[in-house]
């Protein structure tokens, strides 16, 4: 166990410096990160290549993104993704004494609880992949080509309230951009205004 | 049982309108529907205000909420035919929360909407206004998603406005960004995003920051760099994702505390940045431009302080507790603890000051400290303490703290030390606060951390003489003996106070007319017969010396009420008379201009509008125009909006137009001209051939 987590810093100290080369840009190759999942485990997202990745920031105090998981529309994106073959990462940037910040244990019980369909639930308590991509809200949603570019940034839907009654009718850009990808064809909303709570960031 | 259903329908839907008002108790964010008028006109309109009352640490959002957040939705449910506009915010203000931006209301603010009524309603039809509104709440570490019923009845009448509402209503019109009517232009250059708005060169700005409307233009936490060339206000921040593919933005660009000017940019050519306007504290909150202001604010603050020493309310306190020192001989131990203590006493109060100001701020007090001190009752305030220092200098009481009496201040050692430095720091802020105004202003205008540094290096530099006497036993050698000479030196010193006191009297009546002068000095007189007593009694050795001051304070603080609020108007019309001989813009003056049957050339202005002084440069203030109104007996009235004034912004809507300039020409008995917006002296003269 000690030697995973030496191991597991050893990776981060040496991904750090790709960290600070360039944030994240829709139409521009994602750029990359290795994260502990809530069990401690190491994920990278080059790891993943060849595969769609969606990227969800999370935050369970929020209001918002209660909105999403207590309608089960979250999930319902989740497992549709999933039946595609689909990588989904759900990260939570918030620090530690901030709303909706988690162990790796709580983690694990908040996915188990919304019977979340997540491929991974990664921590990054010192917001540096959330400075990455600088997500903004909690959710704020991403999806990666299996080329490894960024295709979409921003909303989960085009609903901008904390009202469940509006996922009905509202247009779900995540489900939108993944069906683009698969069909091959340029994502037609590639980005919009996230919405939400603010990523609870140290500092 | 349906009768029932039905009945428990009506119960239950008028214990919910019951229990509206309850329920929004429970709200972070209290909301509140007022409307101009109760009783509008049919065919007419009226503003509905929805004003909302954020607990405190508690704030609202912009219509653009920055990096998160939400805007505020209403969900009307109007009677037939009434149709409600769109949302208008007040200027909103920056809050910056872990790196990310957030445009927002901190103290309570008031969103506009016009309602308008369809014609031909009978009057004295009730009109229920019905919605559902939505926003989002937050403090710095939470969100909470609201929603309240709103409501108000009005009733089809006249439309005219409700009195009581008028002063509310003013004050939440001055707060809505301003229409510039010119446009902008921006640039993306690189990462830079840069704009350029026509903004007059003479125009004092402060405190300038360009909030976007539309989404992507600019990174909303970058800090913003502000600039002057000529008549061009420049702006460049890090630009947004979305950019460069934008045809136009539109935003608020504030040019003043809670003072905004709305603008639509197109892209065009942006001058060069030229002169810096001092640093708006926003963006990246202490980024390390920010730093250094705050540094270079501190080191002033410091050596402010310790000019106050030398102030003449200060400079008597100081040496009659340096020579106590003195007196304290060889104790080099006692010395530095009663060093340090009058520091601590200074610098708790400046603290406290400071304090209360940014609470003021945070309070969403509309008026800065600047403003506070060209509030005659401010100055008023001022003039009465100054007078009491005065009077006290010359010896007609005695302060327990300079005379050594029995309260806290002459309990020796640490305890009275630091309740001198605290008085010391108390009366040297009246003294300083006219002349100081600039420089805690622009304490006030960095982040609340900073700003408290400001007041608490104040304090230390007022502490610094005696925190040297403390430590350098040396200088405590050199220091002359106390004697008889100091109660002389105190009578003198009561000199300058007594000047000090004539200035304010004169600041006084420049802004608030003789009468206001008289009232002022009136107190001042009462104050005075109040310390007089006082002095008999302390003379006589009584206990409770100190009442009599109560009746006179009383007094005095009943005439603070009285003096007039409004400055003198011939301060105003001064600044915008031109050659024209221009009198004020009011309707009345103008329906009875129109009666006398003279024809009328009104033009509304504002110091902020770059075509308006253009205008009034090339065309209007000009000797051929002067002489021809003058032989066509034109009258001229001009209209200054600088401050968005409501009376000028109601008959600005009359004229279907939202902002200056506006130029109007009234021949008798027949309908208003208007004319263009750029005017040439030909088109003036023209008007009465």
């Amino acid at each position: 166990m000690i030697g995973k987590s030496i191991a597991f810093a050893a990776a981060i100290a040496i991904a750090a410096p790709a960290f600070a080369t360039a944030t994240a840009t829709v139409g521009q190759p994602a750029p990359d990160f290795i994260a502990a999942d809530a069990n401690g485990k190491p994920v990278k997202l080059s790891g993943f290549r060849g595969k769609t990745v969606v990227l969800e920031w999370n935050n369970p105090g929020c209001p918002f993104v209660q909105k999403h998981y207590d309608s089960g529309n979250m999930q319902k994106t989740q497992a549709a993704a999933k039946a595609q073959g689909v990588v989904w990462l759900t990260i939570n940037s918030g620090a530690p004494g901030k709303q909706g910040y988690m162990t790796g244990a709580e983690a694990q019980a908040f996915e188990k609880k919304e019977k979340a369909e997540a491929t991974a639930y990664l921590l990054d308590p010192k917001g540096i992949v959330g400075k990455l991509y600088d997500a903004k809200t909690t959710p704020h949603m991403y999806v990666i080509d299996p080329a490894g570019t960024l295709v979409y940034a921003g909303a989960i839907d085009d609903k901008p309230t904390a009202d469940q009654a509006d996922i009905t009718t509202a247009r779900n850009h995540v489900l939108a951009a993944l069906a683009d990808v698969k069909a091959g064809k340029p994502v037609a909303v590639a980005t919009s205004k996230p919405y939400g709570c603010s990523v609870k960031y140290a500092g | 049982m349906i009768a029932f259903g039905c009945r428990l329908m009506t119960m239950l839907g008028l214990m919910l309108i019951g229990l509206a008002p309850a329920s929004a108790q429970g709200l972070h964010i209290a909301p509140r529907l007022v409307a101009e008028s109760a009783e509008p006109a049919a065919g007419g309109a009226t503003t509905l205000a929805l004003v909302m009352k954020p607990a405190p640490t508690w704030h609202g959002y912009w219509k653009n909420p920055g990096d998160s957040g939400i805007e505020t939705l209403i969900d009307w449910k109007l009677p037939d035919g009434v149709t409600a506009g769109e949302l208008a915010y007040p200027v909103p203000h920056t809050l910056i929360v872990a790196g990310l931006m957030n445009y927002v209301y901190e103290g309570e603010y008031a969103q506009l909407i016009q309602l308008k009524l369809p014609a031909g309603l009978a009057p004295g039809t009730t009109l229920p206004i019905r919605g559902t509104a939505k926003w989002l709440a937050c403090t710095k570490e939470i969100c909470v998603p609201e929603k309240a019923d709103i409501a108000i009845d009005l009733k089809v009448g006249d439309g005219r406005a409700d009195a009581a509402l008028a002063g509310d209503f003013a004050r939440w019109r001055a707060a809505m960004p301003k229409p510039l009517g010119s446009e902008g232009r921006f640039a993306v250059k690189g990462e830079t995003f840069r704009l350029a708005v026509p903004i007059p060169a003479k125009l004092d700005v402060a405190d300038v920051y360009f909030f976007p409307l539309t989404d992507g233009a600019i990174d909303y936490a970058a800090p913003q760099a502000v600039s002057r060339n000529g008549d061009n206000l420049i702006v460049e921040v890090k630009a947004g994702g979305g950019a460069a593919g934008l045809n136009e933005v539109d935003g608020v660009l504030r040019i003043g505390r809670d003072n905004g000017l709305a603008l639509s940019a197109k892209p065009g050519d942006v001058p060069a940045a030229g002169a810096p306007v001092t640093a708006s504290s926003e963006g990246a909150g202490i980024g390390a431009g920010g730093v250094r202001t705050a540094l270079l604010a501190l080191g002033g603050a410091i050596l402010g302080g310790l000019l106050l020493n030398v102030m003449p309310c200060v400079f008597p306190i100081l040496s009659l507790k340096a020579l106590s020192l003195a007196r304290a001989g060889g104790d080099g131990r006692g010395a530095r603890h009663e060093a340090l203590a009058y520091a601590a006493g200074a610098v708790a109060t400046c603290l406290a000051l400071g304090g209360v100001l940014l609470a003021l701020r945070a309070g969403g007090e509309a008026a800065g400290w600047a403003f506070q001190l060209q509030d005659p009752r401010v100055i008023l305030l001022l003039l009465l303490l100054t007078a009491a220092i005065a009077l006290n200098l010359a010896g007609l009481f005695e302060l327990p703290a300079v005379a050594g009496g029995q309260a806290l201040a002459a309990k020796g050692g640490t305890h009275g030390a630091f309740w001198t430095g605290a008085l010391a720091a108390f009366i040297a802020t009246p003294c300083t606060g006219p002349f100081m105004g600039a420089a805690l202003g622009a304490a006030l205008v960095l982040p609340a951390a900073a700003a408290l540094a400001v007041f608490a290096g104040l304090g230390l530099g007022l502490a610094l003489p005696f925190l040297a006497l403390g430590f350098v036993p040396a200088l405590r050698r050199r220091l002359p003996r106390p004697g008889p000479w100091m109660d002389r030196l105190r009578r003198i010193l009561a000199i300058p106070m007594f000047l000090t006191a004539l200035g304010l009297a004169w600041l006084l009546g420049q802004q608030a007319g003789v009468d206001g002068m008289t009232l002022g000095l009136s107190a001042a007189l009462l104050t005075g017969f109040g310390l007089w007593w006082v002095g008999r009694r302390q003379a006589t050795g009584r206990a409770a010396a100190w009442w009599p001051l109560a009746p006179a304070a009383a007094a005095a603080l009943a005439l603070m009420v009285a003096v007039p609020r409004e400055p003198a108007v011939a301060a105003a019309s001064q600044a915008s008379e031109g050659a024209l001989g221009a009198q004020p813009f009011s309707e009345e003056k103008l329906a009875a201009l129109q009666a006398e049957g003279r024809p009328v050339f009104v033009y509304f202005t504002a110091d902020w509008c770059l075509s308006c002084k253009v205008n009034e440069k090339v065309a209007i203030d000009r000797a051929e125009v002067a002489k021809a109104f003058a032989d066509a007996n034109v009258a001229v009235l001009v209209g200054d909006w600088t401050k968005g004034d409501a009376a000028i912004g109601r008959f600005l809507n009359q004229q279907g137009r939202s902002g200056v300039p506006l130029y109007l020409f009234y021949r008798p008995g027949r309908p208003v001209e208007t004319l263009p917006q750029v005017l040439t002296p030909g088109t003036l003269t023209a008007l009465t051939a």
